[in-house]
């Protein structure tokens, strides 16, 4: 097909939005150019992280001289014609509009010969202005370079990270797409210097050692698996190689690399109790449907698609992980009882501390056997919710002091107490000694614990604006944060109380929470953004709790003014007095 | 199998691989640990798959073979054989029982076949580099506390060892401090080397090591992540914590303002004092560093204070240069680091209030300072 303009309502249907946020969106879009192109080879060449140039060489299909100025203009394109198209898509450009908003942007020089033409054709543009358009002589392909990115937009150049961050932001794109096309060869070089060469030979693992170092390569194990229509292919790392983040799983959908948490979520399943809490696999997933099976036109940089049915995709892919593990692990859940084995591992978050003030065992009112503080929804306050004064068997929300016993699930701990069994939730319990932590520091003032190194964290624009408004807030929480460049944030310190857990998290938990919240009242605010930041930081369900730190997180439990429910609400413990079991078990008579 | 060993050397040799033993574990023979024939003496293992430990015993060999035993019901059995006695050993092999005599007792153990336990490396000690125990010990007792304990970071929970040259460097940071000791090698090596140890395995080592041995053999055998130390007949292998330490250097502040020279006992029984009532949550103590003057002394003031159960406050005498200062530190980190300190007297180095503080043993003229540790301040919030 010839490059042509859609006709305004297609363009309408395209997802719109930035296109070049970065140098590594100008490597993306014009290697994607050159896939489309058919190219066998690849060559890319950096100068300056990208700002200086970014020059990708290809030996595709090429553009025909009277097509070239169509090229650079905006939803000009040759890969799709009429709306219905949009939901065939086979190439991976179809907006006709990455050489525009690159032209715009840059100092662009196009040149390109097809393989049926003696001569080829040159056009210069300057910030989105076509300066000429010659005939040239070159080899058939293409060749794009983009000079001074940037160079008119002042405030771009402004949020982009260290060159450092830059070109390894570059380094990780081109690999990415040289895993999923094992058949091109391509080549990066980064300031003169060779970044990445691949063969083009085919060999997929020969690429993964540049993704994940040759170690972690060498241990990937391979998945393949066919349902119906769609074919999974890739590889996965065995449950002994885990990292603490997800940033080494990555998704092809088509060999289109995408972005997608079902698909991750759907991944982890696979691994079900092979991993620990906190762990991730490593892996390459390569999808292949038929291109009507999934939309590709729903985010402006392509970075995700939509699946028509999701859920086949993720039943697919989590039986396919499934299936490659159980090949080839002989000992499932090594890795588990591995971490399982050595108690100190684990941080020990409520270190004991004995407290005189704990309410003494003729205090605590009898109750009714039943799950207690069953609130959906009572105000978050440190003192004891309505429900207290609504029954009048309930002056105290307090606990009794209460013997451990012993830990179930890794989520619960039972108890003993004067009046029977206590089955206690220790995630929502430790939320609550947190909370109350924090409330009572707050009259003196919070303690914050600086950090060695101070930590980045990226945030999309809307996310970053959230923050930037309420740092005031943050700083009497005990958290230091300071804006640094467009997105990033850097943590200086942290609430003395969080210092078990990571700060990257404990400042993106805020961030969701001011999406979520939207109360005006500061006060509230604050209480809020401590609940949040307390459910993050309290220990997991999952994690397993040595018999001195259920004691610990006991004695706490007891020292709160209202330990029964969590911040959000949630029961902390479930109480089955002594006449419940005593009726259950037929001891005694129903009353 | 038929061996006959030593109450005594039986014992000690459970109880020092019986630190590797995982008996939570999925996989049952790792509650197990392996007794082996070898070479005339009697090999002991147990491993956790990161960790593991062998030991060599002394035994008299009538028939060679291996099992692998219940470690705590075999550890339990051992300590309450007569003492020097020998401990005679039998194997069925077809029903996997060892018989276990002694004195008057006899014992059947049920086993598990030697096969199914994780093969052990096996390590060629002549490539090893050669440390002494009593120095190496003290460097890993160091810098381990300042080691992470939390799982999220596991690059963290290691301790980077770096062998360059003539110097062997031991670092381990945990987010919020930083420890580093170094230390001169009788003999520069050819291979520069550096590797980060999980902190719990240097630990153990720590804790194997005797003041009775004097070399310890350390080897990283190339392409394996792993690292073996050999210390007279134990050895000790773990698994290499896989990614990037943090490059510490940078962390290092290059100059301060105010030093202040204490007496380590005096400043560490403040800190312990303050911490009793520093506890609640976030271990906050508050140093208000006060030069002196013409007629009186310089001071640190150090102060722990607690809503729920009072404040204290102890003054301890200082030689103070520059300015005065007023900061606050987890006294837990604080009391950690002075607790590894030998010398009489320690610097505290500082800036202000918001930049970190830097701990150096104050050692005599020709011993150059090869210790030191950061920690970041607090901060009370407003
Ligand atoms: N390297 C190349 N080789 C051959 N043709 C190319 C090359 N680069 C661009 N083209 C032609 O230029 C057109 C416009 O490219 P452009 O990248 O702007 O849009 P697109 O690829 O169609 O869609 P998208 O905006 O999604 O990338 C393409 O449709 C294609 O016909
Ligand atoms: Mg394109």
């Amino acid at each position: 097909m010839s490059i042509h303009i859609l006709p305004a309502e297609v363009a309408s249907q395209i997802a719109a939005g930035e296109v070049v946020e970065r140098p590594a969106s100008v490597v993306k879009e014009l290697v994607e150019n050159s896939l489309d192109a058919g190219a066998s080879s690849i060559t890319i060449s950096i100068e300056g992280a990208g700002q200086r140039l970014v020059e990708v060489i290809d030996d595709g299909c090429g553009i025909p001289a009277e097509e070239l100025a169509l090229a650079v203009e905006r939803h000009a394109t040759s890969k799709l014609s009429q709306a219905a198209d949009l939901f065939n898509i086979q190439t991976l450009g179809f907006r006709g509009e990455a050489l525009a908003s690159i032209g715009s942007v840059s100092n662009l020089t196009l040149v390109s010969r097809t393989a049926h033409s003696q001569v080829g054709a040159k056009l210069r543009m300057e910030g989105g202005q076509l300066l000429n358009l010659q005939p040239a002589g070159a080899p058939p392909g293409t060749t794009v370079r983009v000079e001074a990115l940037f160079y008119n937009v002042p405030a771009r150049l402004k949020f982009l990270k260290s060159e450092a961050t830059e070109r390894r932001l570059i380094d990780n794109l081109v690999v990415r797409y040289a895993l999923a096309y094992p058949n091109v060869r391509f080549q990066l070089m980064q300031d003169k210097r060779p970044a990445l060469q691949t063969s083009g030979r085919g060999e997929r693992r020969e690429i993964l050692v540049a993704l994940y170092g040759a170690e972690a390569a060498r241990q990937m194990l391979e998945v393949n698996s066919i349902d119906g229509e769609m074919r999974i292919s890739g590889f996965i790392s065995p449950p002994s190689l885990t990292r603490s983040h997800r940033r080494d799983i990555f998704f092809y959908v088509n060999r289109r690399p995408v972005q997608d948490g079902a698909l991750s979520a759907a991944l982890l399943k696979g691994y079900h109790t092979l991993l620990m809490v906190g762990r991730y696999p490593l892996g390459a997933i390569f999808i292949e449907m038929p291109p009507d099976a999934v939309d590709v036109n729903v985010h402006p940089t392509k970075a995700e698609v939509r699946f028509r049915q999701p859920e086949q995709v993720f039943a697919a892919l989590q039986s396919a992980v499934r299936r490659a593990l159980l090949a080839h692990s002989p000992a499932p859940g090594l890795n588990i009882s591995l971490h399982w084995g050595s108690g100190e591992q684990r941080p020990s978050s409520f270190t004991g501390h004995f407290d005189p003030s704990w309410p003494s065992m003729e205090k605590f009112p009898p109750q009714e056997a039943s799950v207690e503080a069953q609130d959906a929804n009572p105000p978050i306050s440190a003192s004891p919710p309505a429900r207290a004064s609504s029954q009048p068997g309930l002056p105290d929300q307090r606990v009794p002091l209460l013997r451990p016993v012993g830990q179930i699930a890794a989520a619960y701990l039972a108890a003993e107490g004067p009046d029977g069994l206590y089955l206690i939730d220790q995630h929502a319990a430790h939320e609550r000694v947190l909370f109350e932590r924090f409330l009572a520091q707050r009259s003196s003032g919070i303690p914050s614990q600086a950090l060695l190194q101070p930590a980045a964290v990226h945030l999309s624009a809307a996310e970053a604006r959230l923050l930037a408004d309420q740092l005031p807030t943050l700083a009497s929480l005990g958290f230091q944060v300071e804006p640094f460049g467009p997105g990033v944030f850097l943590v200086r310190a942290i609430p003395a109380l969080l210092a078990n857990s990571n700060p990257e998290d404990a400042l993106r938990v805020l961030v969701e929470n001011f999406e979520e919240d939207e109360t005006p009242l500061q006060a509230l605010q604050e209480e809020r953004i401590i609940a949040r930041v307390c459910k993050r930081a309290a220990v997991k369900a999952g994690a397993i709790l040595s018999m001195e730190e259920q004691r610990a997180l006991l004695f706490d439990l007891e020292a709160c003014q209202s330990p029964r429910t969590c911040p959000h609400g949630r029961p902390t413990m479930i109480h089955l007095s002594v006449d419940l079991l005593e009726r259950q078990f037929g001891r005694k008579g129903a009353r | 199998m038929r061996v006959s060993v030593l109450q005594e050397n039986l014992a000690r040799g459970l109880s020092i691989v019986s630190r590797a033993v995982s008996p939570r574990s999925t996989l049952p023979v790792l509650a197990n640990v392996l007794v082996a024939t070898d070479e005339g003496r009697l090999r002991l293992s147990a491993t956790n798959l990161e960790l593991g430990i062998t030991c060599w015993i002394g035994a008299k060999i009538q028939d060679e073979g291996s099992t692998t035993v219940p470690a705590r019901t075999f550890s339990d059995l051992v300590a309450t054989l007569p003492g020097g006695n020998q401990v005679e050993m039998s194997l069925t092999v077809r029903t996997q029982t060892l018989n276990v005599r002694c004195g008057a007792s006899n014992t059947d153990l049920k086993c598990i076949d030697a096969q199914e336990f994780p093969p052990m490396p096996v390590s060629d000690v002549s490539q090893g580099l050669e440390l002494n125990v009593m120095d190496f010990k003290e460097m890993i007792q160091q810098v381990v506390f300042a080691a992470s304990t939390d799982d999220a970071r596991p690059i963290l929970t290691g301790v980077l060892v770096t062998v360059k040259g003539d110097t062997i460097t031991l670092a381990a940071a945990d987010g919020f401090r930083l420890s580093v000791r170094k230390a001169r090698l009788s003999s520069p090596v050819a291979r520069p080397l550096s590797a980060v140890i999980p902190a719990r395995a240097l630990s153990e080592l720590a804790r194997i090591a005797s003041d009775g041995d004097k070399t310890l053999t350390m080897i990283t055998p190339p392409g394996r992540a792993q690292v073996i130390f050999r210390v007279g007949d134990v050895e000790l292998v773990s698994q290499l914590i896989d990614g990037m330490f943090p490059d510490y250097e940078q962390i290092i502040p290059r100059r301060c303002d105010t030093r202040a020279v204490l007496s380590t006992s005096a400043f560490l029984k403040a800190c312990k004092q303050a911490e009793i009532f520093a506890r609640e949550g976030s271990h906050i103590a508050k140093l208000n560093i006060q030069p002196g003057g013409e007629l009186k002394p310089g001071v640190v003031e150090i102060t722990g204070q607690s809503e729920e159960t009072g404040s204290n406050q102890n003054i301890v005498d200082a030689n103070i240069e520059g300015p005065g200062l007023l900061i606050a530190f987890n006294v837990r980190f604080l009391r950690e680091v002075l607790d590894v300190i030998r010398t009489p007297n320690v610097a505290l180095e500082t800036t202000a209030n918001n930049l970190p503080g830097v701990i150096r043993p104050v050692e005599s003229q020709d011993d150059q300072s090869e210790f030191l540790h950061v920690i970041m301040p607090m901060h009370l919030g407003s």
